[in-house]
Formats: C-alpha cells, structure tokens, sequence
C-alpha cells in the first residue's frame, strides 16, 4: 500500500471558482515529487489542502493508510516550508527552529541537540542566535528547511520555497535540498512553475493544468514521451515546435505531409497511424530533435541565432512560422541557408483529443 | 450545510456588535426628535414617532375644547384644553406639532358643532427640537459660531507653524532633526487639560483668556506636533525628481511648488487641518479652564446637563456638535491610526 | 566649492522655518509648564515653600483620585485590549460590507466627549433608554428572576468600584472599535504564513495568537495602547457629567474641580499641583512604554 494517498481530491472557493477539479495520486515512501504547473492551475491548494490549511471541497487524503482531512494541521505530522519562509521576524533562530519542539514538550537538552544537528545539516550554526532581519534570504531560506527537518514530519511540504531566492542561489539550494532529502529520505512533494528545478528535483513529476493533472511521470518520461499536447509544450527550454500535418498511407508506407516537406514515418508508428488516413494530426519536436546537415529534408534560411556558449539556438521559418531548432554547429550565420533533417525522437498528437499517439 | 450555518452566525455576530455601538447613538437621535409630552416614556422608543394620536371634544360649560392625547400604553389621556389660539401654542410647545390656530380649528370644530369626539392625527414637525435648542439655551448659536473659530484659528496655527516645521525636517539638512522628532511625540502626548491651569495666568496677561484665539493656541499645542510629524512624511514621501523634472522642463520654482510639490502634499494638510479641527470641536475640559462668558459649544452641552425637561434640546444639541466631527473623522478614515487617543 | 559659497542671508536660512514652532513652543508650553512649576514651589504670600505639595499629600481626596484614575486606565485598557483583539482577529477577513462595518464601528470613537456624556448621562437614568433595553429584551426580568435585581437598576447611583466599572464599560463603547481598527490593520499587514507555519508545526490557534501574532504586531499594539492609556489617564469629563463632581474622584477632575470652584490662592495652587502631578504621570507611562516599544523592536527591521 502506498504511504500517502490523494483520492479524488478537488476544491471549490467561494462556490464558484473550482481551483482543484479531479485529484488523485499515490506517493511512495522516501519519494520526492513536483508539482509542476503555470500559474494559478491549484498547486498550492492542493498543498495546502494537504497541510490542513484549506479545507477539502470533496475527496479524501491518507497518509500511512489514515484519512486526514479532518485532523487540525498541527496533528498531521506534516511540515512546510513556505514561500515568503514564514521564518518568525520575533524570534532568534534558535528559537524558530526549536518552537515546534517546544510545543512537543521535548526536554530541553533534546532540542538543543536536535537543533545543533539541524543546524549543522542546513549550514546556519553561527547563526542560532540572531534575529531573522540580521540574515540574508538565502540564510533565512535556510532556516526555514532546519525548522521543517527538525520535527522529523511524515510528510514534507514546500510551496514554491526557492522563488525569492536570486537565479545562482537558487541553483545552488536546489542542489542543497536534493542532497537534504537523500540524507534524510523524507517523503517530500515539492511546488514549483519552475520546469527546470521540477526535472532536476523529482523521483516523479505530477504536471497540473486548470484543477486537473496532466500527467504523473518521472522527469524523463515527461520529457520524453509527453502524453498531452499541453506537458509537451510546457515542457522544455525552448518549447517544442508544433506542425499540422497530413497523414497518407501509400501502399506500406505512411507518410506525414506538411504544407513545405513529407517524409516517410519510423517504423513503429505505421501501424497506429494507418487508421488516421487522410487526417490531420499533430507533429512535435524539440529544437535539438533536429539535424542541420545536407542530406536534411527541409529548406530553409537562418533569421535569429542565439548563441548559449555551448550550443546555439536558431530560428528559422517552417511551414509559414518561426521555429527554434538547436544545434551545436557554432559557425552559423543569419541569412545562411540551410538543410534541416529530422531525427526519430519526434512525437505525434492526435489534433481533437490533443493526446500523444506515439 | 455546515458553511453556510457558519456564515449566517458570522453575520449574525457582526450585525450584532455593529448594532451594540450603533445602539447609544440611535437612542440619543431618537430623543432629539422626541417631543416634551413623550420624553418619559417608558420603555424609551428606538424609534422615533412621526405624529400623535389625539381626541378632541367640545367642553359646552366652560366654552372651550378639552383633547386627550394617546400615549405608548394606548391609552387617551387628558392634556389641555382652552381655544384654538391657546392649543396651537400648547401643541407646539410639548408635542412638536406646528399648526396654526385656523388649521386646527377647522380640524377640530366638528366637536363643537356635532357634539361628537373627533379624532386627530397630528403630524410632528420633526425637527422641532433643534429649532427649540437655540432658544432653549440662549447663546447657543453664539457658541456654535466659537467652536467654529475656535477649530478655524487651531487649523491656521498649527498648519503654518507645523507644516513649515514638517517641511523643514524633511527637506532641509538642519541639525537636531532627532531631537525635533522627539519633541513633537511629547508635546503630542501632553495634557494639554493639565497645562491650561498656568496657561491661563499667560493668556489672561496677553489679553487672550476668554477668547477662542487664546484656546486655539492650548489646542495647537499637540497639533503642531502631530501636523510636522504627517508633514514631514508626506514631503519626504514626494519624489524630488517630481519637482526636479518640472524644473528642467522649464517651470520656475514657484511654478513647481504649485504645480506639483502642493498638489502632493495637500492630502497631508487636508489630514492635519481634521485632526486639528477634532481636538478643537471636541474639547471641553481646556474650554472649560480658559474661558469664562464665551462658551463652546461642547462647553455648552456640558453644561446643559442637569437642566430638567431639556434633554431632548440638549440631545438635538449634541447632534448638532457629533454630525461635524463625525463627517470630519470619515474623511480622516486613512490616517485614523494618528487620530486616535 | 564649499568655500567660495557665498552666505546666504539670515532669513533664507532653513532654520527659520523651526523658528515659529520653537517660539510656539517656548513661550506657550514651556512657559507654563515652568510658571506651574514656579507657582507650586512659592507660598501664598511669595517665598519659596513645599505648602502646596504637603497640601496636595494631605488632601483626602488625593490617593482617592489617583487610584481611581490608575484602577479605570488600567482596567479600561485591559478590557478594550482583550476584546480589541479578539473582535479584530475574528473579523479579520474579507466579508461582504465589511467597509460598512468599520465604518459603523468609527462612529462612537468620533462623537466629541460632552456629547458621551449626554448620551449616557440620558440613558443611565432611572426610565433612560439603557434601562429600556434591559426591559423591552426581558433581560430586566431574567435578572430580577434570578435574584440579580430588584426592579430597575439605579446606574447613577453607583459609588467606587461600581461606579470606575460603569465609566470604564462607557469608554468601551467610545474607543473598542477604535482600538479594534489599529489592531485590524495590524493584522491585515501581517504576513500569513506566519501563522500558518505556527499552525503546521504544532501549535493551536490560542498558542498562534499568543506566541506569533501578538508579539509580530507588538509595536503597533504598543504605540496603540500607549496613546489609550494617556488618555485614559485623564479621564473626567464622562465622570463628572454621570456622576457630577466630587462623587468618584479622578485626578483631572481635581485639577477642574479645584480651579473652578474654589477661589484662593491655596486651591489654585493646589489644582496646579494636580496638574503637575498628571503631566508627570503621563510621561512616566509614555517612557515606560516607549522603552518597552524599543525593547520589542530590538532586533527587528
Ligand atoms: N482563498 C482563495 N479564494 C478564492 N480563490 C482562490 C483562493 N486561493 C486561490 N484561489 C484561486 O484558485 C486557483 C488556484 O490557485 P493556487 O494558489 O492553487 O494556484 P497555484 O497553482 O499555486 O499558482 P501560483 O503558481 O501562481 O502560485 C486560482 O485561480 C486562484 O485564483
Ligand atoms: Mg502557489
């Protein structure tokens, strides 16, 4: 049985504004998982639905097999870590860091000791005892993760806990709360609209739209193997290019025909796309899906190269719109004409449902 | 279900505590639109009545009209009689109703030519009461015009004298600004009841005692303050690039000053001049030290009370003096924080 | 650059725009606050004596005074602080009219004070409106019932405590909502996840108020109480007005009660003691709780 269990979650405020439609999940223990989503789609009420800080519209949570929902936040067993930090402007770090233990009524050599292993973890042993305004958001963000690690929770929530943070030092406490959370293996389910944090952080992806999952994936079968239109584009860095093609069958090939090139599909495709003769459906493929060399399919001249020190990014026009193609070929120069190919990697969409046929 | 229990009582709580507060003041209005036969009712009326119920019947012996007045048990009591003339002075007097004397006569003369008990309705002139309070407490509109100046004069002192200094502290690089600062939270909180004492032996040497110039000046004492202290935000809150831009733009200085430096601040002023005006119009204990024939018209209220059968004039009175200082203070909804004390 | 500066004359100097306020201040509040001093430390005919202070000590009516006055501020603020803070945490919330609400709730706080006074000097009598309500909501019943009351109750007649306790409910009903608006826009400015985290990690809602929320908003709670309680401290005019003079003494009561209805030289003296005595009152509590103000900002901002 799975350790944390969302079922058919769904929340309504005001009795209108239905900010979580459908859902359900099942976590394992020890798992990280990512919120993922654009704004407003009902990250954090799900969140804090979980953390018994909203109350549930209709459905159920169970952690180690017990319903929740009608528990007060404080008997959850759960801890948080807030997106402003919430770290208590009143009290010394020290004291934010051992109030939870406090209110437990652990002895007090027992919370110093907790606290001092805490501290050491989260690197803010100097500043036990200073006041919050003394430190830098990068330290107080510190704090805020020594204060949820130090009550040992089942379950550990953060809501978007590295967006105050400045570009590098977010990279670097990303890198931080990873490690915290393999040293610690605490169950975590972590927000973010940040998709570059959510597949460097996750065991598993759960991707939201409008009050409803898209779709629940490791980092790679999200990325790979989108299973919506949506994941696929909201996916990745720059976006995936999207094309309206035609699909012909002529004899045992199937063939995708857009309005400027036609090629003959992989292998494994022929099949499921046999039945979609004569019909639109949608090709999709990431900027590094394609090969700029001779032999390429398409013809086409160079408008923008961006350049990333290690690759570069190119758009270019296809089919009447721009698109963004990378490549490591360094020397390009806008204006230049060139050949794009296609690899095996792309993938296809059925255009009424928007989901992944292959 | 359960929300909507939880609304409802939530709603029921709020409109219970606003209605606790808003209570006190309903009964006060009520009193003031309350004529002098009604005001020992018992229980008191929240509401207030809008005419009287009255009877009327032709007295043959004695040549004249009896009428008989319905009071809040139901009950027709005898309250006068005598002629037209007479009763019409009488029904203005103690029932708030105007009426001249041929009106009533030709509702009432079926008594006497019929014989038969005629029943009246006699609608009130509402607001009776604060037509009366001027009479009643002669010198009222005298003191209405003192609490005017009064408040006037502290606005003036303490907006020139405060504004300049509020100014100053912001915009100038003078030394002791802290000590300033200081200086203007005491004097904000001093009790100016308690310096009107010795006050008053100055101001009776400069010819002030009695006089509203001379409580203007005990008044401004905690506005200064108080009007240097929002000032100085407010021009330290005004972008000097605002001002620095209109100057490049070609606008003299003074231009400026009016065109965007005034228009900015005068929200601060506008604040100042309120809370200026409160503490005037609200006083009573200072009026009271320092003046001696010429009275407030808080002073006047005060003083009002005890006077038998004149509470429904002083309570047309004090709404009189409340409805200003509330229209003042809902302008001041903003700043209310500084208000309060 | 800065030498060859050319002086600027004397009226152009920014200090002349301190001037005013610092002559104001001179002659108008030092002044008298210096002659009070001067006028309670000479005797009657001139010379330098502590008459009026052993006098001030001696009157019966002193320690009267001083303890109603420190019993009503303390307990005034106390009550409104309790009720402020448990009004303004419950509606503090977006509800429908609530704009109205606080509206309503500002309408007491506004009404000048003599106009208090003949609002409750009306309302507190026998057959007053207070006593109606009591008796229209069968309150007056219940309580004659259950043995509280007999008959309507006598509000003016109340002497010492009693009588503190009445005044101290009329200033409720004057400044509750006021206080409950500082106390509002307190909270309203507070961070949330504030009490949010307290809630997630272990706390109640009693315990979120008491160890986050209070101590957050401390210093506006300060500056708030610290204004209330001066003026608590001079309370008089409610006093006299429902009860008249010299029935619960207050200590600016003696300063008005003195000065108005005595006419020698000693009892002038005497109300400028009491004055004295108050400003010094006042200012001890303005520095105690500006220290305290500093002691919880310490380590902040
Ligand atoms: N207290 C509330 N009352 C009414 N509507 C709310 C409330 N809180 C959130 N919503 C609405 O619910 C929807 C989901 O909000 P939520 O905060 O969960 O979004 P989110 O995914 O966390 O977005 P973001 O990335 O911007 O934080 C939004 O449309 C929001 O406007
Ligand atoms: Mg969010």
């Amino acid at each position: 049985m799975s350790y944390i269990k969302l079922e058919n979650l769904r929340k309504v405020y005001n009795k209108t504004i239905e900010a979580v439609k459908r859902f359900d999940l099942e976590i394992d223990k020890g798992e990280f998982i990512v919120f993922l989503g654009p704004s407003g789609c009902g990250k954090s009420t799900t969140m804090r639905m979980i953390a018994g800080l909203e109350t549930v519209t209709g459905g159920d949570i169970f952690i180690d097999g017990e319903s929740i929902i009608n528990l007060e936040p404080r008997d959850r067993g759960i801890s948080m870590i807030f997106q402003s930090y919430a770290v208590w402007p009143h009290m010394t770090v020290f004291d934010n860091v051992a109030y939870a233990l406090k209110l437990r009524k652990l002895p007090k050599e027992q919370i110093k000791k907790i606290v001092d292993e805490v501290a050491v973890i989260c690197d803010i042993k100097e500043h036990l005892e200073r006041y919050p305004s003394q430190l830098s958001g990068g330290q107080r963000q510190r704090v805020a993760v020594a204060r949820a690690i130090a009550v040992k929770p089942k379950l550990f929530l953060m809501d978007e806990p590295l967006s105050n943070l400045d570009a590098k030092l977010r990279v670097s406490m990303r890198t931080d709360l990873k490690r915290i959370h393999q040293d610690l293996g605490s169950t975590s389910i972590f927000v973010t609209h940040d998709q570059s944090e959510a597949l460097s952080l996750a065991d598993r992806i759960v991707v939201m739209n409008q009050g409803v999952i898209e779709q629940i994936g490791t980092p790679n079968e999200i990325y790979h193997t989108p299973e919506s239109m949506f994941v696929a584009q909201f996916i990745g860095s720059p976006p995936a290019n999207f094309f309206d093609v035609t699909v012909l069958v002529k004899g045992d090939k199937v063939m995708l025909s857009a309005k400027s090139f036609e090629f003959s599909v992989k292998k494994e495709l022929e099949k499921k796309l046999k039945e979609y003769d004569g019909k639109q459906i949608v090709l999709a493929a990431r900027p590094e899906n394609f090969t700029v060399d001779k032999t390429g399919l398409i013809e086409t001249e160079i408008i923008i190269v961006e350049p990333q020190g290690s690759h570069i990014v190119i758009n270019v026009e296809v089919d009447g719109k721009e698109i963004k193609v990378v490549t490591d070929k360094l020397d390009l120069q806008v204006g230049q004409k060139i050949k794009l190919g296609l690899t095996d990697k792309y993938i296809v969409f059925d255009k009424d449902t928007t989901n992944r046929i292959y | 279900m359960n929300y909507k229990v939880k609304k409802a009582l939530f709603y029921i709580f709020i409109f219970g505590v606003g209605f606790m507060f808003i209570i006190p003041l309903m009964y006060l209005t009520t009193t003031s639109l309350t004529s002098r036969v009604e005001i020992n009712d018992f229980p008191r009326p929240m509401f207030p009545s809008l005419s009287h119920e009255t009877q009327w019947e032709w007295d043959e012996a004695n040549n004249r009209y009896t009428f008989y007045w319905e009071n809040n048990s139901e009950e027709y009591i005898p309250l006068n009689y005598g002629d037209p003339e007479y009763l019409s002075e009488y029904l203005d007097a103690y029932l708030n109703v105007s009426i001249t004397p041929d009106e009533l006569e030709d509702k009432i003369e079926s008594a006497r030519l019929d014989g038969e008990i005629v029943d009246v309705r006699l609608s009130k002139s509402l607001f009776r009461n604060y037509g009366k309070f001027f009479d009643v407490f002669s010198g009222a509109e005298d003191a209405f015009v003192n609490s005017v100046k009064a408040a006037v004069y502290t606005i003036i002192l303490s907006l020139s004298i405060g504004g300049s200094l509020g100014f100053a502290i912001a915009r100038t690089n003078i030394k002791g600004k802290d000590a300033i600062g200081i200086g203007a939270l005491i004097v904000r909180m001093f009790p100016t009841i308690a310096i009107s004492v010795s006050a008053a032996v100055l101001l009776i040497n400069f010819g002030l005692f009695d006089s509203m110039f001379g409580l203007a000046i005990v008044y401004s004492i905690p506005n200064i303050g108080l009007t240097a202290w929002i000032t100085r935000g407010i021009f330290m809150g005004v972008n000097k690039e605002l001002e620095e831009a209109s100057l490049v733009f070609g606008a003299s200085k003074l231009q400026t000053f009016y065109k965007i430096t005034l228009p900015l601040v005068l929200p601060a002023f506008a604040a100042s001049s309120m809370y200026a005006f409160i503490t005037a119009w609200n006083d009573t204990g200072v009026a009271l030290l320092l003046t001696n024939k010429n009275e407030t018209l808080s002073l006047l209220l005060y003083s009002s009370i005890g006077g038998a059968g004149s509470v429904q004039y002083a309570a047309a009175g004090s709404l009189l003096l409340i409805i200003p200082a509330l229209v003042f203070t809902f302008f001041l909804r903003k700043y209310i924080n500084q208000l309060w004390g | 650059m800065d030498k060859i500066k050319t002086r600027k004359p004397f009226w152009k100097s920014p200090y002349m725009l301190v001037l005013p306020a610092l002559i104001f201040y001179l002659i108008f509040w030092a002044g008298p606050v210096f002659s009070a001093v001067k006028e309670v430390f000479t005797s009657v005919d001139g010379g330098f004596s502590f008459e009026t202070i052993f006098f001030l000590f001696e009157d019966d009516k002193f320690l009267p005074a001083l303890g109603n006055t420190l019993l009503f501020a303390i307990v005034s603020i106390v009550l409104q602080f309790l009720l402020a803070l448990a009004l303004a945490l419950f509606i503090n919330r977006n509800f429908k009219g609530s704009s109205f609400f606080l509206f309503l709730m500002m309408i007491p706080m506004a009404i000048p004070i003599a106009a208090v006074g003949i609002i409750w000097d009306t309302g507190l009598t026998e057959s007053g409106w207070f006593n109606s309500i009591l008796s229209v909501t069968g309150i007056q019943w219940f309580l004659d019932t259950i043995g509280i009351t007999d008959g309507a109750i006598l509000w003016k007649g109340a002497t010492g405590f009693k009588a503190i306790m009445l005044l101290v409910l009329i200033d409720t009903w004057t400044v509750l909502p006021s206080v409950m608006i500082i106390i509002l826009a307190g909270l309203q400015n507070l961070n949330k996840e504030y009490s949010e985290a307290a809630l997630v990690f272990g706390a109640t809602r009693f315990q979120t108020v008491k160890h986050i929320i209070v101590p957050i908003i401390k210093p506006t709670i300060i500056t708030a109480l610290l204004l209330r309680i001066i003026s608590g401290v001079q309370v008089w005019l409610i006093a006299v007005m429902v009860f008249d003079f010299d029935t619960v003494p207050f200590l600016v009561e003696r300063i008005v009660y003195y000065n108005k209805f005595f006419y020698t030289d000693e009892y002038f003296k005497l109300s400028v003691a009491y004055s004295i005595f108050v400003m010094m009152l006042v200012m001890t509590i303005a520095t105690i709780f500006l220290s305290a103000n500093k002691k919880a900002e310490r380590g902040r901002t």
